[in-house]
């Protein structure tokens, strides 16, 4: 009898669980790795020790690949996977490897690895050189959904950091992009918007709490925050709008405000202008 | 306060409702009851003028008060499904749904409708704190249906094609060209620094990926073979089980057979009374099912005594062979419970010359 209502008890609980669960999921499929600790310096030193520089070089090699192939994808690139199918036993050289490979990326491709998430040790690759208008068609013609997440980035950043899905899909719906529809060119959009923009750590889709109807709001992810130039961004809207980007004055504030902790310097900027009024 | 503002509405508009459709009896009844509760609570002094019968069965109304709810619905259903449009700056749809809503609610009489005014009231509220936060931007508002015109212009959007007007809250019409989006993402390709993604001068080495592929695929299949194994060995295990259950059968009706023809090899043995059992005429059945494999192995024979009746006995090893086949005979045996029994008195059998397998072993 106890046992049961106990049963029922846990059972309730863990749906809520499940349900806050797949939010998580959605929004990224790190897991921990508990086979992996972090190594001391002095461990790392002890390995390093063991092995020739050679050795570590064609490791830290290997690992560059691993990183350039994973990222094809642009989805982020967890330490949990470097470990386990690159580095292997040489774990205990860890620390040393990632450096080396940062340097590599640096110095040799000019890109940047980082670490973006430093409880769960996802990594991903941002390109450290700013590109030039109009010099990226001579690369490699440039992916069409780019334009989609400009949109969607846009709407979110001159709405103020956060808006309401419905405002995003309305606005689509009139770029002839319907989320119930197949797309000729995205496919299932509601899918690349809700799961490959988000998992590529591009967009955040949150459920807002206390809503009926289930109700979710865009953010920028973690990769947008690196990867998007907002002066860029505001530069591409005014010319949109035939407009000068200054004039949106708390955009072009957001804008050109030191990129460190942006969160910080949004809510900073709404309290300066609540007292200015 | 409420029931006065009622009460002055009712004399307006209250009279021709009541002969509404369901207005019948059981409101007539239900005003009688009413008005006895009046009575007996004393009468409020501004209900005395108008009858308070037309009153309840007015706020009782079922079909009026569908009309309400149905009303609200509609107007939250708007409210949801035009949410972007009513936030617009440039109109007034948020006010003119809230003076819908103050006209419905005027008719407004029980709790059920009144939720339905106060969902529609949080809905607005949600609104208009939206608008409110539009007003907070210094500097331009944005506008992201003035963003989308904007942006199917650079699209490049043919607007001579169809020359139908912007349709409201739809798509605007126009012939959107194929590199439309392409051409978005090439201008907005240099507000990301994103590392260009590496690709194989030679493109990559396509050909090796099936093999681990296939190696899984083998994997996979082999637990599935260990399984279709496992299947057949187990239905043969079952046949066999059957199988050896008939053949162990056989096998002691034989030893039966032998034993008895060897405790006395001169007399024979009588085909009856060796197969029936007395007790049991499905047992008795079986005995002849079973014994006929002796004979059909030629392990056991059967011949006619002086009485013309059928005997059995057991054939030697040597025996075996000589028999071939082209001696072969066959006959059918059947049985009824009714000849059964007469066999029964006719043999004068007492007790079964096969014990039931079931008392000797298990099985």
């Amino acid at each position: 009898m106890s046992q049961r209502k106990r049963a029922s008890n846990t059972q309730s609980s863990q749906n809520k669980g499940v349900r806050s669960q797949r939010w998580e999921a959605v929004l990224g499929d790190d897991e921990d790795d508990p086979s992996f600790t972090q190594p001391s310096t002095s461990q790392v030193q002890k390995g390093l020790d063991r092995l020739t520089p050679a050795q570590v070089d064609l490791k830290t090699a290997e690992v560059v690949q691993f990183i350039f192939v994973k990222d094809q994808k642009k989805f982020p690139i967890r330490r949990a996977d470097i470990v386990k199918h690159v580095v292997k036993e040489y774990r205990n050289i860890y620390p040393e490897i990632i450096k080396r490979v940062g340097r590599v990326f640096e110095t040799v491709f000019g890109l940047k690895l980082v670490e973006i998430d430093s409880k769960n040790h996802v990594y991903i690759l941002i390109n450290k050189l700013e590109q030039l208008e109009g010099e990226s068609l001579n690369m490699s013609p440039s992916n069409p959904k780019t334009g989609l997440l400009f949109v969607i980035l846009s709407i979110v950043f001159m709405k103020g950091g956060v808006v309401k899905e419905s405002m995003v899909w309305n606005t689509l719906k009139k770029l002839r992009v319907d989320q119930g529809e197949r797309h000729e060119i995205f496919g299932d959009v509601k899918k690349v918007v809700t799961d490959e923009f988000v998992r590529q750590r591009y967009l955040e889709y949150v459920r807002i709490p206390h809503t009926e109807p289930l109700e979710f709001e865009f953010r920028w992810g973690q990769r947008a925050d690196m990867e998007v130039s907002k002066v860029k961004l505001l530069e591409f809207i005014g010319q949109l709008h035939e407009q000068d980007p200054q004039s949106w004055t708390q955009q072009y504030r957001d804008a050109t405000a030191p990129p460190a902790a942006p969160a910080v310097v949004t809510s900073a900027n709404t309290s300066a202008s609540v007292s200015q009024r | 306060m409420r029931r006065a503002s009622r009460g002055g509405d009712e004399s307006g508009t209250g009279t021709p409702r009541q002969n509404g459709v369901s207005g019948g009896r059981g409101g007539a009844r239900g005003a009688v009851a009413e008005r006895g509760d009046a009575a007996v609570g004393g009468g409020d002094d501004d209900e005395a003028g108008c009858s308070p019968a037309d009153m309840q069965d007015e706020d009782n109304d079922p079909a009026r008060r569908r009309e309400i709810r149905s009303k609200y619905r509609d107007l939250i259903n708007s409210v949801q499904q035009n949410r972007e449009d009513m936030l617009s700056p440039t109109n007034n749809k948020l006010t003119d749904v809230l003076e819908e809503a103050n006209k419905l609610f005027a008719e407004v009489r029980q709790a059920r409708e009144a939720a339905l005014d106060a969902q529609l009231l949080v809905l607005a509220t949600d609104l208009g704190k939206e608008k409110a936060s539009q007003l907070h931007a210094e500097g331009s508002a944005f506008d992201p249906a003035a963003f989308a015109e904007h942006l199917l212009s650079f699209m490049g959007l043919n607007r001579l094609e169809e020359e139908d007007e912007d349709v409201e809250g739809g798509a605007s019409g126009g012939y959107l060209p194929q590199d439309a989006w392409q051409r978005v993402a090439n201008r907005a390709q240099c507000c990301f620094r994103t590392a260009p993604s590496f690709h194989y001068m030679m493109g990559s080495f396509l050909a090796e990926l099936p093999p681990p592929r296939q190696r899984v695929e083998r994997q996979r299949k082999a637990p599935g073979k260990e399984a279709k194994r496992i299947m057949p060995t187990q239905l043969k295990r079952m046949e066999e089980s059957h199988q050896e259950a008939t053949e162990k059968e056989v096998e002691r009706i034989l030893g039966y057979l032998r034993s008895y023809f060897f405790d006395d090899p001169t007399s024979p043995i009588s085909y009856y009374e060796f197969v029936i059992d007395p007790t049991s005429f499905s047992r008795s059945v079986e005995n002849i099912f079973h014994t006929s494999f002796l004979v059909r192995d030629g392990l056991a024979k059967m011949y006619l005594d002086n009485h013309k009746l059928p005997c059995i006995a057991p054939v030697e090893e040597g025996e075996v062979e000589a028999g071939g086949a082209s001696n072969r005979q066959q006959c059918v045996i059947s049985i009824s419970p009714k000849s059964w029994k007469e066999l029964i008195e006719a043999f004068d059998i007492t007790e079964p010359l096969i014990q039931a397998p079931s008392t000797q072993h298990t099985e």
